[in-house]
């Protein structure tokens, strides 16, 4: 059959127009084209957002680096100046300049902690580094106070401060390891996780080999044992206070019953063992029936010995109808009744309707701090609601009381505002460092501060200060 | 009909965009004292735990202050990097009511009651998966934590 050409090409025009025609026609054509737009739209909006948080980002990273970059370079900066001091401190002769360079020591030594505890590192990776710098400092801080009173250091104390040296130098050969990973690029804050959104990550992410073998310096070192806070010896101490058998969980719930009532307990259950601590207990949680609405109540009851070793019940409390001294009769009676014989209140702060009163031993006519004990009642009707005797059990001991070598008169004399003194007692109080000190207690006030002074009674040192706060929460009782 | 798709496409979007963005929660102002740090913590780390386990986490905070291998501050321990997860997902600054139960916990904690002998980690152990804190030698359990040193 013939075709024209002409017709072929009209036909088909014609078929789009009436296609075209039939497609502008049918419903939905433009709402389509509409909504194309604006899904169109909506995706650049998106995408010029993304762009913008992108960028921020970037800069809050930058930000964040350039912190824990200086965190790390004063750091640093402050191992080298440790190290040159602990070699200074081999080669003086003089204690005072011995003091001095320890005094540096220890100063250094706490802006290291300082910017140690700043760094981006996971739990536990650089432990031992932060344990070396407490020591270090802390071991200088009390070599300084020995050579302030003009002793010089003897064999033991410069033959450590020549160990700890070799540390230091060993600490800065790591660190310098790792600052040059982190210039050449090779380490990144953000790889050392300890920050930022994990939301696939299911396990420790790997400490990096700089890392490690920074803490890794100090795997062999020796215990450090002195008279300061972070000695090795304040870590394993045991309780001084507890004696007798072990008790079963049996009896240890009768211990309660004792102190609270036996008909006073509801629901009474064991939560848990505990062990490993400084005391092994049993953990009790249990049901009080009061003159208040019944609240859970949890209590510790020591494997040796039985003894109650904190007790806490909260609950709510209503108006205040008892005053402080009613309060501390009630804590004192409480503690009769649980065997703590010869107690003294000396501190109490008073906060939402609750006092805790601190009472402390006392030995013929002593007052011994270390065996603190602390009693909470509450001020609406007087129901104990809290008891911690951790102190006393860790420390109460009959002690060997020496007489005093000063008289009282001549402790007065070394205190420095005599004239302002109020009254004097004996007392023995802790030290931080796990020992005790005889002392004469004077408590004195000054303008308006009250304050306590206390001088040793075997050598007539003054020992500590306390300012006395009176604040709306609480007071000193003496 | 068209146009509703688009208005569901688009909330997906939007919803996407708000569960990929780090929360905040809400900032207070004025001075934050020893206390309320520790509770603003306490609160962020165990608030639906029995008393008890709230005091033991304000006890473990103290721990560690006096601890060597920590910072010697309560902010320094509560504010080292990675320590607290209630610090990475701003619970730490909720703001918290002073006669609440955490403010008594805190309290408590700082007067010395301390259920957990000293221990100086804490963990979860539906929920934990690192290695390195199930190395720690277990003291006592509490509620939902594990307490270790």
């Amino acid at each position: 059959m013939d075709y024209d050409e002409k017709e072929y090409i009209l036909e088909n025009r014609r078929e789009r127009r009436v296609s075209e025609h039939e497609r502008d026609e049918s419903p939905g054509y433009h709402a389509r084209n509409k909504a194309k737009n604006v899904v169109i739209a909506i995706l650049a909006l998106t995408t010029l957002f993304g762009a913008y948080q992108y960028h921020r980002a970037v800069l809050l990273r930058r930000q964040l680096d350039a912190q824990y970059n200086r965190a790390f370079y004063e750091m640093t900066g402050y191992v080298q100046d440790m190290e040159v001091l602990l070699s200074k401190a081999m080669l003086t002769s003089s204690p005072q300049k011995a003091a001095d360079i320890l005094k540096d020591i220890w100063h250094r030594a706490e802006l290291v902690s300082t910017n140690l505890g700043q760094l981006p590192v996971q739990q536990g990776a650089l432990v031992n580094t932060q344990k070396f710098i407490s020591q270090v400092g802390d071991y200088a801080k009390t070599l300084n106070g020995q050579n302030v009173k003009g002793q010089v250091m003897n064999q033991d104390q410069m033959d450590t401060i020549k160990s700890l040296h070799q540390y230091a130098v060993s600490l800065n050969d790591n660190l310098d390891k790792f600052h040059g990973e982190l210039s050449a690029g090779t380490m990144k804050w953000e790889n050392l996780a300890g920050g930022g959104a994990k939301l696939f990550s299911k396990s420790d992410v790997e400490v990096p080999m700089s890392i490690s073998n920074i803490d890794g310096t100090f795997e062999e070192m020796p215990t450090l044992i002195y008279d300061g806070p972070f000695s090795e010896h304040m870590t394993n101490q045991k309780a001084l206070g507890l004696s007798g058998e072990n008790v079963s969980e049996d009896q240890a719930i009768e211990n309660l019953g004792k102190l609270f009532g036996k008909e006073n307990i509801r629901n009474i259950q064991k939560v848990s063992d505990n062990k490993n601590g400084v005391i092994d207990t049993y953990n009790f949680s249990f049901e009080l029936e009061g003159k208040k609405e019944k609240s859970v109540a949890e209590a510790d009851v020591s494997v040796v010995g039985g003894r109650v070793v904190w007790f806490l019940y909260n609950r709510d409390v209503g108006d205040v109808e008892l005053d402080i001294d009613k309060a501390k009769e009630i804590g004192k009676q409480f503690l009769e009744k649980s065997g703590f014989k010869n107690m003294r209140d000396t501190y109490y702060t008073e906060q939402q309707g609750v006092a805790t009163i601190n009472y402390a031993y006392e030995q013929d006519g002593v007052t011994v701090y270390a065996d603190l004990v602390k009693v909470k009642v509450a001020l609406d009707n007087g129901e104990i609601v809290g008891f911690e005797s951790k102190g006393y059990l860790m420390s109460h001991r009959e002690r060997d009381i020496p007489t005093p070598v000063l008289s009282e008169a001549e402790a007065l004399r070394k205190v420095a505002r005599k004239e302002n003194i109020v009254s004097t007692g004996l007392a023995i109080i802790p030290t931080d460092y796990g020992s005790e000190l005889f002392c004469y207690e004077f408590k004195g006030k000054l303008d308006d501060q009250d304050f306590l002074v206390y001088i040793n009674a075997i050598t007539g040192e003054e020992e500590d200060i306390l300012l006395i706060i009176n604040s709306e929460e609480g007071i000193l009782t003496m | 009909m068209k146009f509703r798709k688009i208005i569901v496409i688009f909330a997906l979007f939007v919803g996407l965009f708000i569960v990929l963005y780090p929360g905040q929660a809400q900032n207070s102002s004025g001075r934050v004292s020893d206390v309320q740090l520790l509770a603003r913590a306490i609160n962020g780390e165990a608030r639906g735990e029995p008393y008890e386990g709230q005091v033991a986490v304000g006890a473990v905070i103290l721990n560690r202050v006096k601890d060597s291998r920590f910072p010697n501050s309560i902010a320094g321990v509560i504010y080292q990097p990675g320590a607290f997860t209630a610090v990475s997902d701003g619970q730490i600054n909720v703001p918290i009511d002073p006669n609440s139960t955490v403010v008594k916990a805190a309290q408590d904690a700082l007067n010395g009651w301390d259920p957990t002998y000293g221990c100086l980690y804490y963990w979860n152990p539906a929920t934990a998966t690192s290695k390195w804190i199930w190395s720690r030698q277990i003291v006592t359990k509490i509620g939902k934590h594990n307490f270790g040193k």
